[in-house]
C-alpha cells in the first residue's frame, strides 16, 4: 500500500480531555504504525452563545487542508462537528458526533435549544449545513451503530460503523472481583453519574460505588452525595492516570455506567478487557452494542431501582461476575485498529480511482 | 520527518508546584500557526512555551490553526482566527492568550499578550528580495499593505507586546510602529546539550531552505582543506539541490548531510563539532546560536544574518564576516589552526547563552 499523508481533522475544546482527543490520536498512532504520514489538525470549538457555531464551522471552510509544507495532503479524516466543512477533494468521515444538543439531545434536558422559533430555525439551517457538507465526503464512516443510526436519521446518509480498540487495550487485566461497582466518566450531566447515586440508596449487598473522572458537575455531585447520605458508600476520585485506572479495573466487580444516549463510550470496551461485566441501561446508546442482558451484563430501565436490583445480583454472586466479565473479554477482543485504517484509507482510495477513470 | 511528542493533559509529567504556592494558576492558551508535517523553531516555541508554563503550575495549552504561507490563503486563515472567541472554554474562563506568530494574533480574547516570533516575513522585511512570493504588482502591494495595517490593528488589542529578539523588535517598530522589547528564551534542547571533544568537523544546522543559506557553507568547503568536514543536520525542499552543489563542489566527499536529527542525537553532534556555521539571511532569533553557544561552541555567521548578531561578538564567541563562501572559510580555517581558540571562543559563548532562562520570560508574560 501507497504511504500516504494523512490530516485529522479535531475539533478541540480547550483545557477539555475526553473520548474524542485520545480517539483522535489513536487513529493518528494506528496510520503512522502502518507506515502513512498522519498529523492532527486541531482548530477550538465553542458551543456557546449558539451564533458561535456557525464562526466554528466558516474557519474550518477557510482554511485550506488540501497542501501541506509543499506537498499535496492524500486524505483528510473528518471525525466530529464541526470538521466535516473543511474542504478537500478526499475528505472521509469517520463520524464521532455530530453537534448534539441540535440533534438527538434536542428536547432533553441536555440541550440549549428550545422550542422557540430562533431556535428551531437555527436547528434547521445547522442540520442542512451539516448535511451538505457530510454529502462532500467520499466515505461515511462512523464510530458506532448508534452514530450510523443517527446520520441516517436527521441527514439521510447511510455509513458504516468502525469499531475502534480503547487506548488501554493491552495493558488492561483482570483481578478479584472486588467489593466495589466502578464508574469512569467526565463528570457531566449527560452521564447521568446521579442515576448511578441512586441506585446505591437501594443497594442491599455490602458493595461500594468508587467514581473516577473529573468534569463541571462534580461539585454539584459530591453535594449531592452528602444530601443523600451516601458518603461511605460512594467514593469520587476525581481524575485518575491509568495505571490507577487499570488497577481501578482489574479490582472492581463490575463497572456501572448508565449514560444517556453515549456515542460509543471506551468503558465498555475496556470493562470487558477487564474481563468485567457492564450493568447499563436501556437507553444508553452506544453501550447497548455490547452489552448484552444477563450475556456480558446487564441492560436496565434507567431507574435506581432497576440498577441496583442489577448490583445486587452480582454482589451475590461473584461466580456470576466473572463468568458475564469473560464473555465481554470474548466480544471485545475482536475490534482492532487494522480493520479501521483499511477501511478508512480504502476509501479515499476508491475516490481516487474513480475520480482517474472519470 | 517525526512528529513531536504529543502534549500530555494538564502536564502530569512535572509537578506544579511554584505557581499553587503563590496562588496565581492561570488558564493560558498559546496560540500557534502550524503548517502540518513541517517542524521549525517556531513549533518548538510554542511546544516549550507550553511545557514551561505547566512546569510553573499554569493550565496551559496550545492552540494551532494549520498555516499555509501562500499569499492567496494569508487573508482567509486571519480571518478564520478571527472567527475564533477564546475568551472562554466549556464554560469558564481562558485568562490569557499568548500570539505567537502571524496570524494567532487575530483570535478574539479580552487578554491578549503577543509575544512576536515574527510577521509574516515576505510581506515585511523580505519583500523586494529573493525570499518573498510578493511581486511589485499593485494587488500584491495592496495585500502587502492590508496585511500590515490589519497585524498593527490586532496587535494593538494585545495588553502587552513583546518579541522574541531584538530583530524581531526592530522589524516591529520599523513597520508597524509598534515598540517591543526583547525576550530571549534558551533554546529546545538546552539542558541536553554539553561540551565534547573539538573534532574534525564544522556543523550546519538548519532547515534547508533558501533563507538558510547553506550553500554558502557548502562553497566554502572547497576552501577548507581535508581532514575538516561538514556535517548537515536538516530536512528542506532544497536538500536535493544542496547535495548537488556538494557533489560538484570539489570537497563532496568530506560534506555528510544526515537528514532531521532531534534531541540527544543532535546534542550529540554539537558536542564534538569544531565551530558551528550559521549564516541564515536576517534571523528572527535563531535558535542554533545559543544551541552551539550551549555546547561551548563558537559560531560563525554573517554581517546580514540578523538575530545571530545579538550574541555573536566578532573575535569573543566567533567570526562575523561577509555572507559569502570566502569569508566563512578564513574563519573555519583560522579555527582548524588553532582549536584552543576555538574552545576559548566557544567557552566565551556558553557563559552568554548560559544567563538565558524562562523564569523572566514566563514573569513577564503572565504577570
Amino acid at each position: 500500500m501507497r504511504s500516504l499523508r494523512v490530516l485529522i481533522l479535531e475539533a478541540q475544546v480547550p483545557f477539555v480531555h475526553g473520548g474524542a482527543e485520545i480517539l483522535v490520536r489513536e487513529l493518528t498512532s494506528a496510520l503512522i504504525a502502518r507506515g502513512h504520514d498522519a498529523q492532527v489538525v486541531s482548530v477550538p470549538f465553542r458551543d456557546y452563545p449558539k451564533d458561535e457555531l456557525f464562526a466554528g464551522a466558516e474557519a474550518w471552510r477557510l482554511l485550506d487542508v488540501t497542501k501541506a509544507a509543499g506537498h499535496d495532503v492524500d486524505l483528510v479524516i473528518a471525525t466530529k462537528f464541526p470538521t466535516y466543512f473543511a474542504r478537500h477533494p478526499r475528505k472521509v468521515l469517520w463520524l464521532v458526533h455530530q453537534h448534539r444538543a441540535a440533534y438527538e439531545l434536542c428536547g432533553t434536558r441536555f440541550s440549549d435549544f428550545a422550542h422557540s422559533e430562533r431556535d428551531v430555525a437555527l436547528r434547521r439551517r445547522l442540520i442542512e449545513t451539516d448535511t451538505r457538507m457530510l454529502r462532500e465526503c467520499v466515505g461515511h464512516f462512523t464510530i458506532a451503530k448508534t452514530v450510523s443510526d443517527r446520520l441516517l436519521k436527521y441527514n439521510t446518509i447511510e455509513s458504516e460503523a468502525l469499531y475502534n480498540p480503547p487506548k488501554l487495550a493491552g495493558r488492561l487485566r483482570s483481578g478479584p472481583y472486588g467489593d466495589y461497582l466502578l464508574t469512569v466518566t467526565r463528570l457531566e450531566h449527560v452521564k447521568r453519574v446521579d442515576l448511578a447515586i441512586d441506585a446505591f440508596e437501594k443497594v442491599a449487598s455490602p458493595v461500594r460505588l468508587v467514581i473516577a473522572g473529573d468534569g463541571s458537575a462534580r461539585q454539584a455531585l459530591s453535594e449531592y452525595i452528602d444530601r443523600r447520605g451516601l458518603r461511605d458508600r460512594v467514593t469520587m476520585l476525581g481524575r485518575v492516570d491509568d495505571n490507577q485506572l487499570i488497577e481501578l479495573y482489574s479490582k472492581c466487580l463490575a463497572v456501572l455506567f448508565a449514560p444517556y444516549q453515549e456515542d460509543y463510550g471506551y468503558v465498555t470496551l475496556e470493562s470487558f478487557l477487564s474481563r468485567k461485566p457492564v450493568i447499563t441501561a436501556l437507553d444508553s446508546g452506544g453501550t447497548l452494542e455490547f452489552v448484552t442482558d444477563g450475556v456480558t451484563g446487564y441492560v436496565c430501565d434507567p431507574t435506581p431501582d432497576a440498577l441496583s436490583a442489577a448490583i445486587d445480583r452480582l454482589g451475590a454472586d461473584r461466580a456470576l461476575a466473572a463468568e458475564l466479565g469473560s464473555r465481554g473479554y470474548e466480544v471485545a477482543q475482536d475490534i482492532s485498529w487494522d480493520h479501521v485504517v483499511e477501511r478508512l484509507v480504502g476509501a479515499s482510495q476508491a475516490a481516487e480511482t474513480v475520480g482517474a477513470s472519470a | 520527518m517525526r512528529n513531536l511528542p504529543p502534549l500530555e493533559a494538564g502536564g502530569s509529567e512535572v509537578s506544579p508546584t511554584r505557581a499553587q504556592e503563590s496562588g496565581v494558576r492561570r488558564r493560558i492558551l498559546v496560540a500557534e500557526a502550524r503548517v502540518p508535517f513541517a517542524r521549525d523553531g517556531a513549533e518548538l516555541h510554542a511546544h516549550a512555551l507550553v511545557a514551561e508554563l505547566r512546569r510553573r503550575g499554569h493550565d496551559a495549552e496550545s492552540v494551532a490553526l494549520p498555516f499555509h504561507a501562500h499569499k492567496s490563503e494569508l487573508l482567509d486563515q486571519a480571518c478564520a482566527w478571527r472567527m475564533l472567541d477564546l475568551s472562554s472554554s466549556n464554560g469558564r474562563p481562558i485568562d490569557l492568550l499568548i500570539a505567537t506568530r502571524f496570524p494567532t494574533w487575530f483570535a478574539r480574547h479580552p487578554r491578549k499578550v503577543a509575544w512576536v516570533v515574527h510577521q509574516h516575513r515576505p510581506a515585511y522585511e523580505l519583500f523586494g528580495t529573493e525570499y518573498s512570493d510578493f511581486t511589485g504588482s499593485g494587488d500584491d502591494g495592496r495585500l502587502r499593505q492590508q496585511i500590515i495595517d490589519l497585524d498593527s490593528r490586532m496587535l494593538g488589542e494585545c495588553a502587552r507586546i513583546v518579541t522574541n529578539a531584538q530583530n524581531t523588535a526592530n522589524r516591529l517598530k520599523r513597520f508597524n510602529g509598534i515598540a517591543a522589547r526583547p525576550l530571549y528564551h534558551p533554546p529546545p534542547i538546552a539542558e541536553r546539550l554539553r561540551e565534547g571533544a573539538y573534532g574534525d568537523y564544522v556543523l550546519v544546522v538548519a532547515r534547508l531552505e533558501p533563507l538558510k543559506r547553506v550553500e554558502l557553507v557548502i562553497r566554502a568547503m572547497a576552501h577548507v582543506p581535508a581532514p575538516l568536514r561538514l556535517i548537515v543536520v536538516g530536512e528542506g525542499s532544497r536538500r536535493a539541490a544542496l547535495e548537488r552543489e556538494a557533489a560538484q563542489s570539489g570537497a563532496g566527499d568530506r560534506i555528510e548531510f544526515t537528514g532531521a536529527v532531534w534531541g540527544d542525537a543532535v546534542a550529540e553532534l554539537y558536542a564534538d563539532a569544531l565551530a558551528v556555521v550559521y549564516a541564515p539571511f536576517d534571523e528572527d532569533y535563531g535558535y542554533v546560536t545559543l544551541e552551539a553557544f550551549l555546547a561551548a561552541k563558537p559560531v560563525i555567521t554573517a554581517t546580514d544574518s540578523g538575530g545571530p548578531l545579538e550574541f555573536v561578538v566578532d573575535g569573543t564567541t566567533g567570526f562575523v564576516g561577509d555572507p559569502d563562501a570566502g569569508a566563512i572559510a578564513v574563519a573555519i580555517n583560522r579555527l582548524a589552526a588553532d582549536r584552543s581558540l576555538a574552545e576559548r571562543l566557544g567557552r566565551a559563548g556558553r557563559s552568554v547563552a548560559q544567563r538565558i532562562g524562562w523564569d523572566g520570560v514566563i514573569e513577564e508574560l503572565v504577570g
